[in-house]
């Protein structure tokens, strides 16, 4: 027999380059991922910043135990006895060990939280309103829809721009009112193609596809505790949707807005939040600058923003929820800081932002957190 | 509008809370009398996360499932005469390790998790404890009906749970279980679900089930998937465990990082029989003890590491220890063993020529140097009819009991023994490492009156003073299980039924 013990936390089936790709969909929760051919749907997910259960990791103990509603797969190394006859017959797999031999929707053992609305995601045709300047290196980008798209606030699209290989994921930065238009903020990613396809070529009255609502983020209303958002660049904006959203529909819980940026003529919007919170008891918000230059003139504070929070909150953090949402650097400095002021996964929610260099590196975390 | 789905996260909490009640008429605390006593702090069962959603009508329908796979695979394996089929008799050694040593401990495990479970004040761990102490039941029956097929061919399987409570090295792992299962019921589930069976599992299971693989042994190989497929709740009630208590009260994180440090100690050091089995009783090997300590302990426990820094958990300070132990502990063990060859339950021998290149291969930095010559020199005087047994007895740990055979490393002295003592109540306590010392000085009187087999022969509590009594004691005889496996029994089977002279 082979033994496929050995392959455990080392799941290095490694790609081949032009292979197919299959769209395999999680309908429990609406994300989509892209699996290539001999790629394991669990690989595909973990890389894709998408959590399905695990443990093992190599076929033996069903922790990932999914079950197929439509397509086909190849059940690979699993285990006889974690995947019995039965199981296979009742359309389950294990997603350690299966590879996709067809578009997939797939129903996992995730949690899905009540304040989910799960809106159907569609297709969308858009064209370009404006591109205005926020920094020198972010763009605010405005489209158009064909037709309203209805998100809850803190979800992204995705973007299929001419000339780019792949779609972009973007999040919203506008509040949902109905309206046809969603607006993006942009930074330039150096070496990015799609960044800088919108920062250089795009134009007022281009055209392109958009598809979504996507993903987790979106404030837990139904839990009155106190939101604090933490943000850094192009970060803001999930939680600008967000909170625009809570102040006008009166919600009264307090808000806190932590705004991180290099130096000053990276921090976009101050102006906006500062209107906001004179204008409402409830929301407070603290900008915070890592490197201010001298011109800056910075009176606020001084140092990155998870520092802002732990300073602001005195390091304790028991009895909100957190909202994240940046690179992958300040989620982890501020999850460590909200774990170590004692707010743990269940209330700290997140939105990475990785670009492709960030994206590639194999599972080198353990099976202790689920989304954080 | 449509009623809502329910999720099966809620599904789950509706069958298990309503298990559930409230105390009325009684006192919640004398129902739940260990809840405080360790000094963990619970503020909020409601926060337990189920971390597996099994009912108990589908636990039933596929453990049974599972065993009519399993079964049917140890009838072909008995049919079909499967232990011819393995590659060399001496492999089954291991087997006899694995029954001696890793089997007693699934059922203790079982024990504690009933008695653990009853405990618990949440329902939801008094369910979840409740399954693993079943699992761990079924998983000792399937181990023991797998081995029965070589007890009818092999010396060494037949006297297993009276020796268990007898012989020097089985103390090892009984007084593993004896402690946790005599400590309180969250010290005990951080011991046996998070250091056990989360952390150190796949270095108990891997190289036993991947060295029956490699050494054409079906009926092992089976019954390790099939327990396998346990463990995905086993591991995820240990992360859950480990969660639960760090949440719950910050006062509950240096609890729990101590007994994080001690369970992961005390089971690294049960690992050395793994470690010696992987390196000296595969006839066909698959990875060394070094290789498999790096993947599965030093990479994968890594991350888990990374991980529990966010809640004040630290990587225990005797990683480094371990890390230079990982090239010497498989060798001294077999010293050990071989050279107390006439007390254990099976046979030992020196390395054949390809098996000492394989370790000097494996091993760079310390075979060829320390541990080749003393086999080399031990084959000589077997080849002479002088096959050493050492006539005296090992002094054992006081709290691991395992001999006291490790060496110096951290101190770059490979060659000379490790020996800690403490003084309590007037008493010299020995000891095989800081750790173990460690451990010790923390709980004293919890290991003061440790039963070890060697001080109780020395005592005349084993049957007399002399070899034979003690074996006889021990019900191993002279020359049947033990001893070299060459001009053993299991060995002239062997060849009889391989036609070889």
């Amino acid at each position: 027999m082979h033994p496929a013990f050995l392959y455990a936390w080392s799941d290095r089936k490694h790609l081949e380059w032009n292979a197919s790709v299959y769209e395999v969909t999680i309908d429990t929760t609406g994300e989509v991922i892209e699996v290539e051919e001999g790629q394991t749907i669990l690989a595909a997910a973990l890389r894709q910043g998408v959590w399905l259960p695990f443990a093992c990791g190599h076929g033996t103990c069903a922790t990932c135990k999914c079950e197929l509603l439509d397509g086909y797969v190849e059940h690979g190394d699993a285990s006889p006895f974690a995947l019995m006859d039965m199981e296979r017959e009742e359309g389950k797999f294990l997603a350690c060990c299966a590879t996709p031999e067809s578009d997939l929707v797939i129903e996992a053992n995730i949690d899905v939280d009540p304040d989910f609305q799960g809106i159907l995601v569609e297709d969308y045709a858009a064209s370009v309103i404006a591109i205005e300047s926020l920094s020198p290196t972010i763009v605010e980008l405005r489209l158009s829809l064909d037709r309203p798209m209805p998100f809850q606030a803190g979800q992204y699209i995705n973007l299929e721009l001419p000339t780019v290989d792949r779609a972009r994921a973007f999040s919203i930065a506008n509040r949902p009112e109905g309206a046809n238009e969603v607006s993006l903020h942009i930074r330039k990613v150096p070496g990015g193609s799609a960044t800088t396809y919108v920062h250089e070529t795009l134009a007022v009255g281009d055209a392109f596809n958009v598809s979504g609502p996507y993903g987790q983020f979106f404030v837990r209303t139904s839990d009155t505790k106190d939101a604090i958002f933490i943000a850094g660049g192009t970060g803001l904006s999930s939680p600008e949707s967000m909170i625009l959203d809570l102040l006008a529909s009166d919600d009264t819980r307090q808000v806190y807005l932590f705004q991180g940026a290099r130096n000053k003529s990276e921090l976009y919007h101050r102006d906006k939040f500062e209107a906001l919170a004179a204008q409402h008891a409830n929301f407070h918000y603290v900008p915070a600058l890592n490197e201010p230059e001298a011109a800056d003139e910075w009176k606020g504070f001084t140092g990155f923003v998870h520092e802002a929070a732990e300073a602001h909150f005195d390091g304790k953090f028991s009895g909100h929820k957190a909202y994240l949402c940046g690179p992958p650097l300040m989620i982890d400095a501020a999850v460590t800081a909200l774990m170590k002021g004692r707010l743990f996964e269940a209330d700290i929610h997140m939105e990475k932002f990785l670009t492709a260099a960030d994206g590639q590196s194999e599972i080198t975390r353990s099976a202790l957190f689920k989304k954080i | 509008m449509q009623a809502k789905k329910l999720n099966v996260k809620d599904k789950y909490r509706l069958l298990t809370r309503d298990l559930d009640w409230e105390f009325s008429y009684e006192d919640r605390k004398e129902a739940f009398p260990y809840e405080e006593f360790e000094g963990i702090k619970i503020t909020d069962w409601d926060k337990w996360e189920d971390p597996f959603r099994l009912t108990m009508d589908a636990y039933w329908k596929y453990q049974a499932e599972k065993e009519k796979k399993l079964y049917a695979i140890y009838d072909a394996f008995a049919q079909n005469n499967g232990h011819l089929n393995v590659s060399d008799a001496r492999y089954v050694n291991a087997l006899k390790v694995f029954l001696t040593a890793v089997s007693p401990a699934e059922f203790a495990s079982s024990n504690g998790f009933a008695w653990a479970g009853r405990h618990y004040g949440g329902a939801g761990a008094r369910v979840a404890a409740q399954m693993q102490s079943i699992d761990e039941l079924r998983h000792y029956q399937t181990q023991i009906h797998a081995m029965s097929h070589y007890n009818k061919y092999f010396d060494g399987f037949e006297e297993f749970p009276h020796m268990h409570d007898r012989v020097w090295y089985m103390s090892v792992v009984k007084s593993f279980f004896d402690d946790c299962r005599s400590s309180g019921p969250f010290e005990y589930i951080v011991a046996v679900s998070f250091a056990f069976e989360y952390v150190l599992t796949n270095l108990l299971f891997v190289p036993f089930m991947s060295g029956a693989a490699y050494n054409g042994d079906m009926a092992t190989v089976t019954f390790g998937f099939s327990a396998q497929s346990d463990e995905a709740r086993h591991m995820t009630l240990g992360l859950e465990i480990i969660k639960f208590l760090l949440e719950q009260h910050e006062d509950n994180v240096p609890i729990v990082q101590e007994w994080i440090d001690k369970w992961l100690w005390r089971g690294y050091r049960i690992l050395a029989v793994v470690a010696m089995m992987m390196d000296y009783m595969l006839p066909q090997k698959f990875m060394s003890w070094k290789e498999a300590w790096e993947l599965y302990f030093e990479d994968a426990g890594g991350a888990l590491f990374k991980d529990l820094e966010r809640y004040g958990i630290k990587m225990p300070d005797f990683t480094e220890t371990i890390k230079n132990e990982k090239d010497h502990i498989s060798h001294q063990a077999w010293w050990v063993f071989y050279s107390h060859g006439h007390a254990a339950a099976f046979h030992t021998w020196t390395p054949t020529a390809e098996e000492l290149d394989w370790l000097s291969e494996k091993y760079p930095d310390t075979f060829d140097q320390y541990y080749r010559p003393r086999l080399e020199a031990a084959a000589e005087l077997e080849a002479k009819g002088e096959r050493f047994y050492t006539a005296g007895l090992p002094q054992l740990c006081q709290t691991c009991q395992i001999p006291m055979f490790f060496t110096n490393v951290d101190e770059g002295k490979p060659t000379e023994i490790v020996y800690r003592e403490s003084t309590y109540n007037d008493e010299r306590f020995h000891f095989c490492s800081n750790e173990c010392k460690h451990i010790f000085d923390r709980e004293p009187e919890k290991y003061v009156h440790a039963w070890l087999p060697v001080h109780q022969i020395f005592q005349g509590n084993c049957g007399g003073g002399g070899l034979d009594e003690v074996m006889e004691y021990y019900r191993m005889g002279l020359g049947e299980m033990n001893l070299d496996y060459k001009g053993s029994p299991d060995e002239k089977r062997w060849k009889k039924w391989k036609g070889v002279a």
